[in-house]
């Protein structure tokens, strides 16, 4: 500690000396003058040794660092900024950050269900697995006995803390089911193979948790499998279940509450267990969420509210899932809407908890196929169409540039997706499509992309991870995505 | 053209869901057929009248038909995002003139055809819309 003392005050002198030697319009520029804050704000950084209550892990869902950018752009543009120089709520010195290597033990893409499962367990898995290891194979249910993972969310349970979960997507899909369950595929939501009884569907799995003790709450998406076929489900759809099984009475019968939407999620008690599905699949995108259904900054409040309840503390995981869907569906207009109220989400649960006691993890699971264009101007809309470089002042000039086509681009492309100019009737060759800034920046625009795929791909590109409060400051350099479990399981066990 | 103050002044005034009135000569985005989930009061006010609709073809149903399904976006199928084929709810059932020759389906193309609301269950397909343009044809 003493040695950091004297570097750090050896460091002020040495900047402070040198910035005397430089001409005023360097060393009085607002850009050197933030730079030295920067510089002191790093130096007054304290490490948190101290043991964690609770630990938040926040999952924006395929929201790598190309991802990210963009996000920042978008909510910067949309408090009326330029947008590169905004920061993110995560993004402070408050924040210790580091990036992550995000593959899986048989895949250099990844997907979500291994790599949530890795920073739930401390291990890496292969693909399209959840919390299995060893010799565990996809598909294969008689791989599950005995290659079975412990999760965080069990191992801080036993110890008496609550648990719970908040998506957007599907609570059975991928990164919220890496809390609670172990499966040999990720989409066995709710059925499993005939013949298999080394372990049950994700959706029963989920519902076992909460009955017995380990999940407290959950809310998001997904109604449908835990309501059998044939039967309406509370959000006015379809129940999904082959198998007849009604797990939402069987939650009631637990004396679990349940909501179905805004006004029943307002009402809930703080004083039982709480499941809430808004909707038959993964929620709306944030760009379409009608009023009845709760926001993820909706949820994540009342998750605080509810778990900080428990004086033991809580492990509560939270993914913004549809920032991946849109994504994949090569619409960066939804990716940003739903990045934004993620930032939102990042925010709030800072704001509700103390950074003496409280981990708050910000990641993501895995980059996309997602690319940025040049040479565009400061200011250019980041979903639109790059403007050109004004050779005087900051923002850009109002020439659109042009390819060699002749044709404007957008500052985003895809390497691959739906949005393809390459036509299957054409023998897939293609012709870029003329295309105005109106209806590049239109909501349902989507993205030129290369390779035609019908559903964009992940990447196999680093992401990043934010990290405060206790043990923090072991988030630093580049790590494997399973070291994440290991900073948390750190912080709430050391002495 | 388009700058960054009237992109600010757009988007500060109107977020992402406004509704352009409409000429009557005009192509009308899919979107605004719809109010959330229900009929929009633009649908209501065009039932029975010949419209011009953009959006993309779905990939057909069924072959050698005279039916498609106009979605708002191209409808990609992503394998991690859902473990079955899935209808988005706003949607637009085309039943067309001709025989439908199948355009990709993230190609944009402008449907003209006239606007039916209600109920109807397609006899081959068994696919039920509440809203559909008939007599329709498309480029």
């Amino acid at each position: 500690m003493k040695r950091t003392l004297i570097s750090a005050l050896a460091l002020t002198a040495a900047a402070t000396a040198h910035a005397q030697d430089l001409p005023d319009l360097q060393s009085g520029s607002d850009w050197f003058k933030a730079g030295e804050t920067t510089i002191q704000e790093l130096i007054a950084r304290e490490q948190n040794t101290g043991r964690a209550k609770n630990v938040i892990l926040m999952i924006a869902d395929g929201n790598g660092v190309g991802t990210n950018y963009a996000t920042r752009l978008y909510v910067g543009q949309q408090m009326g900024k330029l947008g590169e120089e905004h920061v993110l709520p995560y993004e402070t010195s408050e924040f210790y950050s580091a990036l992550v290597k995000t593959y899986n033990i048989n895949a250099q893409t990844p997907d979500s269900a291994p790599t949530a499962g890795a920073m739930n367990t401390g291990v890496k898995q292969r693909f399209n697995l959840i919390n299995l290891g060893g010799t565990a194979i996809h598909d294969d249910c008689s791989t599950v006995a005995g290659n079975e993972l412990t999760t965080f969310a069990e191992l801080v349970a036993a110890e008496g803390k609550s648990v719970g979960i908040v998506s957007t997507a599907r609570l059975t899909h991928a990164t919220p089911a890496a809390v609670y369950s172990k499966t040999a595929n990720r989409n066995w939501e709710d059925a499993v193979p005939e013949g298999c009884t080394a372990q049950t569907d994700i959706a029963a799995q989920m519902i076992d948790a909460m009955t017995s003790g380990m999940l407290d709450i959950a809310l998001g998406g997904g109604a449908r499998y835990f309501v059998p076929k044939g039967t309406a489900t509370p959000n006015g759809g379809s129940g999904h279940r082959a198998d007849g099984a009604d797990l939402l009475t069987a939650a009631a019968d637990a004396g679990i509450q349940y909501a179905s939407n805004k006004e029943e999620f307002d009402a809930l008690e703080m004083t039982a267990p709480i499941l809430g599905l808004w909707t038959d699949s993964h929620t709306s995108y944030e760009a379409d969420r009608p009023a009845t259904e709760p926001s993820l900054t909706d949820m994540t409040r009342t998750a605080i509210e509810f778990l900080s309840q428990n004086e033991d503390g809580f492990y509560l995981e939270i993914e913004a899932g549809r920032v991946d869907h849109a994504n994949h569906a090569g619409n960066f207009a939804r990716t940003a809407a739903d990045g934004m109220i993620w930032t939102e989400a990042v925010a709030l649960a800072d704001e509700m908890t103390s950074d003496e006691d409280t981990l708050i993890i910000v990641t993501a699971d895995h980059e996309h196929a997602i690319a940025f264009n040049g040479y565009c101007g400061r200011g250019t809309p980041i979903q639109g169409l790059c403007f050109g470089i004004a050779k005087t002042g900051e923002i850009h000039s109002d020439d659109l540039n042009l390819a060699d086509d002749g044709q404007p681009y957008s500052v985003i492309s895809y390497a691959n997706g739906s949005g393809s100019i390459l036509r299957e009737d054409m023998n897939y060759a293609g012709v870029r499509p003329a295309v105005t800034q109106e209806e590049a920046m239109d909501v349902d625009y989507l993205q030129q992309a290369l390779i035609p795929m019908s559903s964009e791909t992940h990447s196999g590109e680093d992401v990043a991870v934010y990290a405060k409060g206790p043990w923090a400051h072991l988030i630093d350099g580049t790590i494997e995505q399973n070291v994440i479990f290991h900073v948390m399981n750190h912080a709430v066990n050391v002495e | 053209m388009f700058t960054r103050r009237t992109f600010l002044t757009a988007s500060l005034a109107t977020p992402l869901l406004a509704r352009p009135t409409l000429a009557a000569d005009e192509v009308i985005k899919l979107r605004n057929l719809y109010d959330r989930k229900a009929l929009s009061d633009l649908a209501k006010s065009r039932e029975g009248k010949r419209i011009a609709v953009d959006g993309y073809m779905a990939p057909p149903l069924k072959a050698e038909s005279a039916f498609f399904v106009l979605t708002r976006r191209p409808m990609s199928v992503c394998p991690f995002c859902e473990t079955e084929a899935e209808w988005p709810n706003d949607i637009l059932a085309v039943y067309t003139k001709r025989i439908v020759d199948v355009v990709p389906y993230n190609v944009k193309i402008v449907t003209s055809g006239v606007l039916e609301l209600g109920a109807y269950r397609d006899p081959e397909t068994g696919f039920l819309s509440m809203v559909r343009l008939v007599d329709a044809s498309y480029d």
